[in-house]
């Protein structure tokens, strides 16, 4: 029982984590990020090759955001920004970017799986359960994500501009709130949260050029079930991530894969707005 | 039906229309005679990789209607394409192959494949759902299916699939002449398709969905239509695939597949039918050819190729290859190029119908305590209002009254809180616009609402759609229109401009244009959302004497909402005052505009 608890929070917890940087792009700009499965690749490999560098794994956090920021930097400005009116047409682009780097990827590493030394391995004593020590970490990792974000969105004038944007975009740009910097930063901001979610991850699974895409298609669910609020994310992962481990553990892991995809298209075509309150 | 003898109003283009259908048919022929010379020409492996890519160009041609036509974009085409392969695959690996299980394998995965695409459009396209929701249940439906077939165990082979089961015993030429028939005569067909009357409605749910259902045409059905048909074709595809590699594997069924045929169309050019077949023969053949070589290059070339198409021309490489062959022509050849126009048109006048509520003799709109709330917040409270044939009633009030809203309730089953509306004595209940329609209703958005990418005439044709049923083959060559909106259309001088694309209209003539399309459905009750917003003196005038006539010599009972309280005075036969979501004053022009009551409210005062 307790593991099993244990099994939702964590799950719930890596599926925030890794959605996250989607979130805030969708909310924000209206547009899904396709290349966000890439960019979670991309940190996946930016924690091989620090690990290949023989610098310690508490390196690879800080180099896989930056890494991923600037290149989310560079994407707004050349893919993402001329696609602002045609929301459908950016998420085909971002796809098309998604292989680019992908491919590129294979070029320089092969398609071979690789695996990467893990910070914290072993198990912890949970209420008399062991448990995965790192699955733990993701616990403390995703609370972390929300409250970094909150603080960002709530506590900074950035915040303050973006939370604008979310609401109206026209009468943000109307009162002199430069939403093209908003858009800029939020892109990159997520990309960055992408990459280092993909390093984070490595601990769990192997990395390979696709190892983002199979994490996409939950995390797109579980932003389209949240809208643009941290909140509803959290509920959406607790809710649907929790419907996946039960239903793997009880009738099938191949159901349980299929899970999230299935209940978020349910959800939606019964309650459009999913999990967000309006 | 459209009567021969009438008299002609207008009549636009022509001569290039036969030119087109010769070109058409020496390109058909082409086609054909490429597909049964070409295996003379090519080696064996070339020729097993075009059979294949002659399959995968059937799914690109397809995917084309949906997306590049209808605007769908689907990710989950590839799912009934392995429906039409496991089919063949399973009852072959299962049955044994005889004829019999061949042509049952086939039927079943027609029928499975068309009930799964229902399925998916009744999903897809519920109402209420964003746009995006198709994306939803278009990438859900490929992973459910690849899942499905993963966890199938030995009966689906999992993850290796089914190979080697026994299958129709032809040569490979014969695979690829087939193939390659059966390809070209698609095309074809899809051409006439999208040129006929009916392939216009496609782009016209394209364009402006929103129109077309206040139209009276079920989007719904239209959209799920194409889709069952698409998907039957896709399963089609599948089959022969089956049948002619003998090899099925749950990636065919993958969004990753999936996505690869928009990846085709996107590049050889959506709304284009050769553009993606091209597009996918093209990328298919150099996959094979230089994916050996140079795997990951190639692939990275083709996604390189993707982004810059979607980002810089996201019509595709055709209609660059079709204008540079123009220029060429043009500058080099010295040669005038015929540039594809309308079909010759003749625009008539419609047999007048009795309007729905003259024969009933009920209230043309009836409306009990009405009542409309986002969340805590009433827009509307207690609303009963009657209207009958031949009034013209104004609502008028300050922003925020709730007019507009009264009017979205009327046109929508869906909108409202509570209450009851009948219109012509048929209560909406919660029907969509599209059966609101039906009971004989007509409403012109406060924005110009057509659809900028047809021309004048189809957009006046696409309004008659529920009078006259489209045809799927050819294009009508009258247009017949009910008298109201000849009026508006002689009265604007739309008539001189019928084979002219809407987006290229003035904002007066879109509006006109509008009110015409609306008049064509002859409507019994119409709702006008500041039809005169906009305009200049002379067309206010103009809109002002047709609606009066309107409302005389048709009996039609018009709602209008209306800031300009001059215009409202001079043409309405009952005025309604809106306040804070309450009717205030319901009486004639005199009583209302000599209230006390209504100058408070203008002046910002408490009533």
């Amino acid at each position: 029982m307790t593991s099993q608890i244990l099994d939702i929070l964590t799950s719930a917890a890596i599926l925030y984590v890794v959605a996250a940087g989607l979130l805030i792009v969708f909310g924000v700009m209206k547009i899904i990020n396709f290349a966000h499965g890439g960019f979670l690749t991309m940190g996946g490999y930016c924690a091989l090759a620090t690990a290949d560098l023989g610098l310690s794994p508490l390196f690879a956090i800080p180099i896989s955001f930056l890494f991923g920021a600037v290149v989310g930097m560079v994407v707004e400005r050349l893919i993402v920004r001329p696609l602002y009116s045609r929301p459908l047409d950016a998420i085909l682009a971002t796809w098309g970017l998604g292989i680019i780097i992908g491919q590129l990827i294979t070029l320089i590493y092969d398609r071979g799986v690789h695996f990467v030394q893990s910070p914290i391995s072993g198990a912890v004593d949970v209420m008399g359960e062991s448990y995965s020590q790192y699955r733990l970490v993701m616990l403390v990792v995703a609370i972390l994500f929300g409250v970094v974000l909150a603080a960002v969105l709530h506590g900074t004038r950035l915040g303050l501009m973006t939370r604008a944007v979310i609401m109206n975009e026209d009468l943000a740009r109307g009162l002199g709130i430069d939403s093209g910097l908003v858009r800029f930063v939020t892109f990159s901001l997520g990309a960055g949260l992408a990459s280092l979610a993909g390093t984070l991850i490595t601990p769990l699974s192997s990395v390979d050029p696709s190892l983002g895409i199979s994490w996409l298609v939950n995390a797109f669910m579980l932003v389209l079930v949240s809208g643009s609020s941290l909140v509803s994310l959290g509920i959406a992962a607790v809710v649907l991530g929790g419907a996946q481990v039960l239903i793997s553990s009880y009738a099938n892991p191949v159901y349980g894969s299929m899970a999230i995809v299935i209940l978020a298209a349910v959800l939606l075509r019964v309650r459009p707005q999913g999990f967000a309150n309006d | 039906m459209t009567d021969r003898h009438a008299p002609v109003i207008a009549t636009v283009g022509g001569s290039a229309a036969s030119k087109l259908q010769f070109g058409f048919l020496a390109a058909t022929l082409f086609g054909l005679a490429l597909v049964i010379l070409a295996p003379y020409a090519l080696d064996t492996y070339t020729m097993n990789v075009l059979t294949r890519s002659l399959l995968y160009a059937i799914l690109a041609l397809v995917l084309d209607l949906l997306w590049g036509y209808t605007g769908i974009l689907s990710y989950g085409l590839s799912a009934f394409f392995a429906i039409g392969a496991y089919a063949l695959g399973l009852a072959s690996t299962h049955l044994g192959f005889t004829p019999l299980i061949a042509v049952a394998a086939f039927a079943a995965g027609l029928v499975i494949a068309a009930l799964v695409a229902a399925l998916t459009g009744w999903l897809a396209f519920g109402r209420g759902v964003t746009p995006l929701y198709v994306s939803v249940v278009t990438l859900a439906l490929p992973i459910v299916v690849k899942q499905g077939l993963l966890s199938g165990g030995v009966f689906t082979g999992s993850s290796s699939g089914l190979s080697g089961f026994e299958s129709f015993d032809l040569e490979i030429e014969t695979w690829f002449r087939m193939g390659g028939i059966a390809l070209v005569i698609l095309t074809a067909l899809c051409w006439i398709f999208v040129r006929s009357d009916a392939g216009r409605v496609l782009i016209a749910v394209r364009e402006n969905e929103l129109r077309c259902r206040y139209l009276g045409i079920s989007t719904v059905r239209v959209k799920t239509w194409l889709m069952i048909v698409t998907a039957m074709i896709a399963a089609v595809a599948g089959y022969a695939y089956a049948a002619y590699t003998v090899v099925v594997a749950p990636e065919l069924a993958g969004f990753e597949f999936g996505t690869e045929i928009l990846i085709w169309v996107a590049l050889g050019g959506r709304g284009t039918l050769l553009g993606p077949v091209i597009g996918a023969l093209v990328i298919d053949l150099g996959s094979a050819y230089l994916g050996g070589s140079i795997p990951y290059v190639w692939k990275l070339v083709v996604g390189l190729a993707f982004v810059a198409v979607i980002v810089v021309m996201p019509r595709g490489f055709l209609p660059l290859f079709s204008s540079a062959w123009r220029w060429l022509a043009a500058t080099v050849l010295r040669k005038p190029v015929a540039v594809a126009m309308d079909a010759g048109l003749r625009l008539v006048c419609a047999p007048a119908q009795e309007t729905i509520s003259a024969a009933s003799g009920a209230p043309s709109v009836e409306i009990r305590q009405l009542s409309k709330r986002f969340g805590s917040l009433k827009v509307l409270e207690g609303i009963d209002f009657a209207a009958s044939p031949g009034e013209l009633v104004s609502l008028v009030g300050p922003n925020g009254a709730g007019k507009t809203t009264m009017m979205r309730c009327i046109a929508d089953g869906a909108e409202r809180s509570g209450g009851e509306i009948t219109i012509t004595g048929h209560d909406i209940a919660r029907l969509p616009p599209e059966r609101c329609v039906a009971f004989g209703l007509g409403r012109k958005f406060q924005t110009a609402t057509i659809f900028d990418a047809l021309s004048v005439a189809d957009c006046l044709r696409i309004a008659r759609t529920s009078h006259e049923t489209p045809s799927f083959v050819h294009r009508e060559t009258s247009l017949a229109l009910p008298q109201a909106a000849l009026d508006v259309i002689t009265a604007t001088g739309l008539d001189r401009m019928l084979g002219v694309e809407a987006r290229q209209l003035s904002h007066g003539e879109k509006q006109a244009l509008e009110l015409a399309m609306v008049l064509a459905l002859e409507p019994s009750v119409l709702l006008l959302d500041e039809p005169t917003a906009g305009l200049t003196k002379s067309e206010r005038m103009l809109i002002g004497s047709i609606l009066t006539r309107l409302v005389r010599d048709h009996a039609l009972c018009v709602l209008l909402v209306e800031h300009d309280l001059d215009f409202v005075r001079e043409i309405s036969s009952r005025i309604v005052v809106l306040h804070q979501g309450r009717i205030v004053l319901d009486g004639t022009v005199d009583e209302v505009v000599g209230s006390a009551l209504v100058r408070d409210i203008y002046a910002g005062g408490h009533a």
